[in-house]
């Protein structure tokens, strides 16, 4: 009886489970927009609600202190935050789509120890190419060498037509390259700038200045909804790679545009806020749970959850000893943790 | 037949000259002991020395200018040093360089904690002595590096101006004086040192009319903002001159750490300290130490003080915004730094102190190779008189 009743309106049970999907948006946007407002909101200084108010609306009108805290420290530090959040995430989903496996991440293919060499060039040796700004160089180096580091990657897949295995153990390859080139580095560098490259590759949001937001906005705004759309082949992808073929998706094509837009957005986000680690692999797992594998929901639910996320950890670092930073990289990583070992655990149960 | 008389005269005569040279052995020793002595380094070893060591093995380079106080031809007692001040202080390499050509010869053996150290490199130069300073053997009196050098049967002293400097800067001068059979040299520059902290310590033990906020930001522009000295080393400066550290009640370790801005900007200090190095002349950064001029020096704390956040703070107005050379935190010249906070942090106790006439003291009477260039400096210029 129940079976005949389920067979009869599958439509309206599609329906339902859409509906139930978009309110998971919806829920989850507010809950980021929240987030967002309290990071703008809380701080050390204990700015009352009005205050705050006054100095977000009517800069002009409040206290000096007030509009620095808010427009210099508060509100760029917030703003990185999601954008990072939304990048490291969406990428993260693409790629574990793209790997075929739950466990891949950007940083698994050696983005962030790319970004860490990079960074070591200017930092340590404050070699760059000539005409960047000196402002500019470390960031610059970052985006250059993770970007670089993808190319690589990129152009192993043209030429081998190689599989989510062979990528997955080029990237190992890379890793330890990249990280036995820092630590050249660190071993000659001098006691200050040492400290520097450590601190880059903690992760912070004190870096962010409104040319970084705007560059990241940017970059963001225009990857994203190619993600977006490209969504259907990735699902199709999820079945199996014959199976999308089948379904008409040209995987090669699909693989090498994916690993375009991971390689930007990864490369931006940690050029300009060092290694923040484990938003790539927590953000697109929750939302996982959350929607399922249809990517339609599945990549803006993970740009969400690493928004979210990200809020949450900037808030933290900044509340956990009131009046002391602590890395938000090293947050993000305390809090990415317990759900990394669980997923673990989960994953030997059912094997 | 013997005297008696005679005998016992003899007797009394002996037990004099025996008495009195017992007592005057002890003295005798510790003026100017014969070789071999014993020394106690800051870690509580004792090290027994054969003979005036004359081929050292300096570990942190940048202590030559600690020798440097001692003797006027530090290079001459190098026979391998450690590579930092290269890395560390290139403008100080630099002009010790030149004042030393042989120094550019002198074998490296490392640049950081012992660990690093090239065992085998120590023993090929053949070192009678090898001289560590306290951060570079972490493990202490245990430390493996220590174990090793000792093995090989090159003694070792440990001297220390970075993690304790109050306690262990006038030690380790000692140290230094005994061990190279310096003891007159380290003496005079002990003297100076004691008599200018006596000065402090006493007017601070009479009370103070405030106490005053202080943030120490360190390399402003190039680590992340905004680093600040916690309650050991440069922070104990600061307390000891009777200012208040807002990171030193803050940090869960005595090393310091990263203040959010704001918390800053909140606390507002009435002193804002920045530190920075003489090759750090990018924008944003404080250019300070050898080879720079007071005008550089300025100039550069303005930049600093064009950081966004930073450059609202109401100590600008006030006139108490100040640059400080970084390396104070590792060398026995760490008194003029204190003289410099004292001045800055409580002018009115300390208003006759006088540190740019210590420098040229020292300078004059101790240094092998001047230390020349603007160490601190204020923002405000003074009045023209």
């Amino acid at each position: 009886m129940t079976d005949i009743a389920t067979k009869a309106d599958p439509l309206a049970d599609y329906g339902l489970l859409l509906r139930r999907r978009v309110f998971i948006v919806a829920a989850l946007s507010f809950l980021t927009l929240g987030a967002f407002l309290l990071d703008v909101a809380l701080g050390p200084s204990g700015l009352t609600v009005g205050e705050t108010l006054q100095g977000l609306f009517f800069p002009e009108e409040a206290r000096r202190s007030v509009t620095v805290i808010l427009w210099q420290v508060r509100l760029p530090a917030a703003t990185m935050a999601v954008l990072v959040g939304i990048g490291l995430s969406l990428a993260g989903a693409e790629m574990q789509t793209m790997m075929n496996n739950a466990m891949a991440s950007p940083f698994t293919l050696g983005v962030s120890s790319a970004a860490s060499l990079g960074a070591a060039f200017a930092i340590v040796l404050g070699m760059s190419l000539p005409g960047i700004p000196q402002g500019w160089i470390v960031a610059f180096n970052a985006f250059v060498f993770a970007f670089g580091s993808m190319a690589l990657l990129q152009l192993l897949v043209r030429m081998r037509g190689a599989g989510a295995e062979t990528l997955v153990l080029f990237g190992i390859a890379l890793v330890f390259t990249f990280n036995a080139l820092v630590s050249l580095l660190q071993f000659v560098a001098s006691q200050e700038t040492l400290q520097r490259l450590v601190f880059w590759t903690l992760g912070s949001l004190t870096r962010a200045n409104w040319e970084s937001i705007g560059i990241l906005a940017v970059v963001v705004a225009v990857i994203s909804p190619m993600s977006f759309r490209a969504a259907w082949s990735l699902t199709a992808l999820r079945l199996g790679e014959d199976r999308a073929r089948s379904f008409g998706v040209d995987v090669g094509r699909l693989r090498i545009y994916s690993l375009l837009r991971i390689s930007l957005l990864t490369s931006a986000s940690v050029a300009f806020v060092g290694i923040i680690g484990f938003i790539g692999l927590v953000g697109p797992h929750i939302a996982r749970l959350l929607v399922g594998e249809d990517h339609r929901f599945f990549l803006p639910v993970s740009a969400l959850m690493g928004a979210l996320v990200m809020s949450l950890s900037s808030i933290a670092s900044k509340m956990i000893i009131p009046g002391i930073l602590v890395p938000v990289g090293i947050v993000t990583a305390l809090v990415g943790l317990p759900i990394f070992f669980a997923l673990i655990l989960k994953r030997k149960e059912r094997l | 037949m013997v005297n008696p008389f005679r005998l016992a005269l003899a007797l009394v005569w002996a037990v004099v000259l025996v008495a009195s040279l017992v007592s005057a052995a002890p003295s005798a020793f510790a003026q100017n002991a014969p070789w071999p002595r014993e020394v106690t380094d800051v870690l509580g070893r004792k090290v027994t020395l054969t003979a005036a060591p004359k081929r050292l093995m300096l570990a942190e380079g940048f202590q030559i200018q600690t020798l440097g106080l001692l003797t006027k031809q530090p290079a001459d007692l190098l026979a391998a040093w450690g590579g930092d001040l290269a890395a560390l202080d290139p403008v100080v390499y630099g002009i010790y360089t030149k004042a030393f050509p042989k120094l550019a010869e002198v074998p490296v053996v490392g640049a950081g904690t012992g660990d690093t150290f090239s065992l085998e490199k120590a023993l090929s130069v053949s070192p009678d002595l090898a001289i560590f300073s306290a951060w570079q053997v972490p493990g202490g009196v245990q430390d493996p590096a220590l174990a090793k050098f000792e093995a090989a049967g090159i003694p070792v002293v440990v001297i220390d101006f970075y993690r304790d400097p109050l306690k262990n800067t006038v030690e380790s001068i000692r140290v230094l004086g005994e061990a190279l059979g310096r003891e007159a040299e380290a003496k005079a520059f002990i003297d100076f040192y004691s008599a200018r902290m006596d000065v402090i310590r006493t007017r601070v033990a009479a009370g103070l009319p405030d106490k005053p906020s202080v943030m120490l930001h360190a390399y402003p522009g190039i680590w992340p903002c905004c680093w600040s000295a916690g309650s050991g080393g440069t922070g104990e400066y600061i307390r000891l001159v009777g200012g208040q550290n807002i990171g030193g009640e803050k940090f869960p370790t005595e090393n310091g750490g990263q203040l959010n801005l704001e918390y800053l900007i909140d606390r507002d200090p009435e002193i804002y300290i920045a530190t920075g190095l003489p090759q750090l002349k990018q924008k944003g950064a404080l250019a300070v130490g050898f080879g720079i001029d007071k005008a550089e020096a300025r100039a550069s704390l303005a930049g600093v003080m064009q950081t966004p956040g930073i450059s609202d703070l109401s100590a600008k107005d006030k006139g108490r915004v100040h640059g400080l050379w970084n390396f104070f935190n590792g060398s026995p010249l760490n008194i003029l730094a204190i003289e410099t906070l004292a001045k800055w942090i409580q002018p009115k106790v300390f208003a006759d102190l006088d540190p740019d006439a210590d420098r040229a003291e020292i300078n004059k009477r101790f240094l092998a190779v001047p230390f020349e260039g603007t160490y601190w400096i204020d923002l405000k210029e003074p009045a023209k008189q």
